[in-house]
């Protein structure tokens, strides 16, 4: 059997028995893509399914799965498809209990293996934890206990935290309870551009990889909507970027004008070149937006 | 002059002096004038000239702010926006931004002459609506006399002593373009030329392979990729949507040709010295161009348009 290696980011497809894995998503565009991929697997390699519920309702999840062709129906009958929302599981007794949640996790991997399934895949959403007010240091401690329950056997599990709902201190601690990251899926591209998001948890950047210019714009532009209205700042690196023109770096400074509040667009590793014409256009002077020619991103 | 410090909009004059005393006669009450009344006041001229400003002010040339002029007139592109810049943050009061703005002709090629000659002729578009007031001193001792000619041209009003009167020569911008000096194309050595279409791609790796295999230093051969690539992405979008790029190197510039190919004239020969307003899209490439070349002509013709930048090696 391959085991579950320590630390690190992957795709979907490269989870394995014993992953114990955390999701930091901003939108369901980070959400959807990966725990559908990841149950869908599950299901059509014949194991079972167990999905905890919360803010992502279960009709939400089943149309995540219908729309890649599952028989949800067929699948929530024989079983293999469980769907239990978190006032039925990590809030069963009226408030969050970490050593009870381990032991239901724990009955739910014995039962779903005496059952005769091949494996058991685990997908639970935490939004309920703010909701409850649980601190960060019960979570944890659940994190890292509930571990030990999947190690060595056909069981893997994706823990879903909205970096809309925690903060990014709060998700650097809980992604560190669990073996790895899921890496997030990577923006509407072009041949020459993509934007990939890349750092852990809640202190996410996107790499800007390859050449702006008048051929791949709109995708940039388009790219850079889908980031605006995640939390906090919006950390580009720039250290791929081979070239940017006048409309691209104008995009920028539209993107970054339009965050607001305390929000910033933070440019990490720009060409010196690019500072250059930045500053040429005045556009440096840009509310909200901050050239980080070092690349500190802090 | 008093008259004219009450009126708004530019006030864009020439000072043609053949003599010290004239100099003084006319830059002097200039400046007492706008510190009495609180204008701001700028003086670019040569070391020799603000010597003799300083002496004539007195106590007063402390109020007055001296930029050498071999380092203010750098590039035509890269002196107008410092203009703009300082211009743009003085000028929200009631009163004037007093700007004695002596050119530097010395060391000018034909080619350089003949851009500072439209530089000085924008000016009376690019600052139109600014309470700005220049006034640009002509050594006619040591300029030679077609440049004093040409000034008669680019400057609505003369100076003479402390009176201004209007230049019967004066040409509108618009106008100039016919009388404008334009150099011929010199065949230089080791040139090449591409057409293009959509692929900017290929354009800015010809760029950079081709600057540098002709000895333009790497920073210098950023800037004419990146400038190079804003004259073309107008010509995808604006223009034709095809064209020509030919470089080549002429002494001791750099001349990067970007024609397109129609099917009319693309831009105005000074398009790229107006500053962009905020939210403007049309016009923000070439104001970074003309920042980041040494030189650049803007050549309408019948059909499309020449786009010539320079770097200087």
């Amino acid at each position: 059997m391959v085991t579950a290696a320590i630390g690190g980011e992957r795709p979907v497809r490269d989870i394995v028995p014993g992953d114990h894995l955390c999701l930091t998503f901003a939108d369901d565009a980070e959400q959807r893509p990966v725990v559908t991929e990841y149950l869908s697997a599950g299901l059509s390699r014949g194991e079972r399914v167990l999905c905890f519920v919360d803010r992502t309702t279960p009709g939400i999840v089943l149309d995540w799965l219908a729309s890649t062709g599952v028989d949800t129906g067929a699948a929530l009958l024989g079983g293999r498809l469980r769907l239990v929302p978190a006032a039925d599981s990590y809030l069963a007794s009226g408030r969050f209990d970490a050593a009870a949640m381990v032991g239901t996790v724990r009955r739910e991997v014995d039962a779903s293996l005496a059952e005769g399934f091949s494996g058991l895949r685990i997908c639970g959403e935490m939004s309920w934890a703010v909701r409850e007010s649980v601190g960060t240091a019960e979570l944890a401690r659940y994190e890292r206990e509930v571990d030990a329950v999947f190690a060595g056997r056909p069981v893997s599990a994706v823990c879903q935290y909205d970096a809309r709902l925690f903060g990014p201190d709060q998700l650097e601690v809980l992604d560190g309870c669990h073996r790895g990251s899921v890496e997030p899926p990577p923006l509407r591209g072009h041949d020459s551009l993509r934007l990939v998001p890349a750092g852990r948890a809640g202190r996410r950047r996107l790499r800007v990889i390859g050449t702006v210019d008048d051929r791949t714009h709109d995708h940039f532009v388009a790219a850079l909507d889908a980031v605006l209205h995640r939390p906090g700042d919006v950390v580009l690196d720039l250290s791929a970027l081979d070239f940017i023109d006048v409309a691209g770096l104008r995009a920028l400074a539209n993107a970054a004008a339009r965050l607001g509040g305390h929000r910033r667009m933070r440019l990490a590793h720009p060409a010196p070149v690019l500072c250059e014409v930045v500053r040429l256009l005045g556009w440096d002077r840009t509310p909200g937006l901050v050239l980080l020619p070092e690349g500190d991103v802090a | 002059m008093t008259g004219a410090a009450d009126a708004r909009g530019l006030i864009h004059q020439g000072l043609l002096y053949g003599a010290d005393e004239q100099f003084l006669a006319a830059t002097v009450p200039f400046c007492r004038d706008g510190l009495e009344r609180g204008d701001a006041v700028l003086a670019v001229t040569t070391a020799t000239n603000a010597d003799l400003l300083r002496d004539g002010l007195g106590a007063d040339a402390g109020h007055v702010r001296f930029v050498d002029a071999d380092t203010w007139y750098d590039t035509p592109g890269r002196t107008l926006a410092a203009y703009h810049r300082y211009v743009d943050e003085r000028a929200d009061g009631d009163g004037r931004v007093r700007v004695i703005g002596e050119p530097v002709w010395h060391g000018r090629d034909d080619l350089a002459v003949a851009e500072w000659t439209r530089y000085e002729s924008v000016i009376n578009l690019a600052f139109a609506d600014s309470p700005a007031w220049i006034v640009c001193p002509y050594d006619t001792r040591v300029v030679p006399e077609r440049i004093v000619d040409d000034a008669r041209r680019t400057h609505p009003d003369l100076v003479v002593g402390s009176l201004a009167e209007t230049s019967p020569a004066y040409l509108a911008p618009a106008l100039l373009t016919t009388g404008a000096r334009r150099a011929p194309a010199v065949a230089g050595e080791g040139g090449a030329v591409l057409r293009f279409g959509s692929d900017l791609a290929a354009v800015r790796r010809f760029v950079a392979d081709t600057a540098d295999s002709l000895g333009l230093s790497p920073t210098r051969t950023e800037h004419a990729v990146v400038a190079v690539n804003e004259v073309a992405t107008n010509v995808l979008d604006h223009g034709g949507g095809s064209g020509w790029i030919a470089l080549r190197r002429t002494g001791g510039r750099i001349v990067c040709d970007v024609a397109d190919d129609g099917p009319a004239p693309l831009a105005d020969w000074f398009a790229g010295y107006l500053p962009p307003a905020p939210g403007q899209r049309l016009g923000v490439g070439l104001w970074v161009v003309r920042q980041l070349c040494d030189l650049v002509e803007i050549q309408p013709r019948d059909t499309g348009t020449t786009v010539s930048l320079h770097f200087d090696v």
